[in-house]
């Protein structure tokens, strides 16, 4: 199964854990104790998170303590600012579109005017 | 934490129906976004395009799933043949003579990150020179409304 930073935060549960121990470690208890389901399925989401890295575990007495870590998390950002460069150009794009429609419009308002009804009889 | 979908706001001098037209017209959309062999703003419609670099095209495959008329349009978006599925959405509001169009990209932290193709160069080399240079070129030398 896959296991990386995007497997761990497709969950919202999961993005969950990491929001609260990003805030503080904890030990499973107080993050189970966070949540209405489970302790079980807690410990599980945790697993997850620690084999994609988010989450390190780390034993302090007789207690095991939940750690962030959120270096990995610089992936996700990296991935969604590709798609915002991708949706900035395209939507320059758009408005240049759309300012080279109106100028041509106003060299053929019958033309557009035409158009712009036809449009409005779509349905919904 | 960095789960919240791409936001993206513009406000274009254009009415609500120029740019839903823009959006969901094949001959519109040809201009600035995909050259789609058909494209119809019902729920349910299913349209393919391939973008990326000159050495790979990938296929992008994509379902119509909500449609208000000049007010919102959602499509699907994912890769077929890998996992993940984002949802594309437009929404436009009026705002006197002019439309705010807020664009939403959710899901992108489902797709696969170990399928260097689809980040990086996809992005980087194919899609911006496409749609960034060749497009703005062509269009550009307009004067505005």
């Amino acid at each position: 199964m896959r296991r990386d930073v995007f497997q761990a935060i497709a969950d919202p549960t999961r993005r969950e854990i990491i929001n609260i121990v990003a805030r503080q470690s904890l030990n499973l208890n107080a993050v189970a104790g966070n949540f209405q389901i489970s302790r079980p399925a807690i410990s599980k989401h945790i697993k997850i998170l620690t084999e994609c890295g988010l989450i390190v575990i780390k034993q302090q007495g007789r207690e095991r303590y939940c750690e962030a870590n959120l270096k990995s998390l610089s992936e996700v950002s990296q991935w969604i600012e590709q798609y915002r460069t991708f949706w900035t150009k395209k939507l320059d794009a758009l408005e240049d579109f759309l300012n080279k429609e109106a100028a041509a419009s106003k060299k053929t308002v019958n033309k557009q005017t035409r158009t712009k009804s036809s449009k409005k009889l779509k349905r919904k | 934490m960095k789960n919240e979908p791409l936001i993206i706001e513009r406000t274009f001098n254009a009415s609500v129906e120029r740019v839903w037209k823009a959006i969901t017209s094949k001959d519109d959309m040809k201009q600035w976004y995909f050259d789609l062999a058909e494209f119809k703003p019902e729920v349910g419609f299913e349209f393919q395009f391939e973008a990326g670099t000159d050495e790979k095209k990938w296929l992008h495959e994509c379902k119509v799933t909500e449609v208000m008329m000049e007010r919102k349009l959602t499509y699907s978006w994912r890769y077929p043949g890998y996992d993940g599925i984002s949802f594309v959405t437009f929404e436009l509001f009026p705002e006197g003579e002019k439309t705010r169009l807020k664009l939403t990209h959710a899901g992108l932290e489902t797709f696969p990150s170990d399928v260097p193709e689809l980040k990086k160069e996809n992005f980087e080399f194919g899609w911006n020179s496409l749609i960034g240079d060749s497009l703005k070129k062509y269009l550009e030398g307009t004067t505005p409304a």
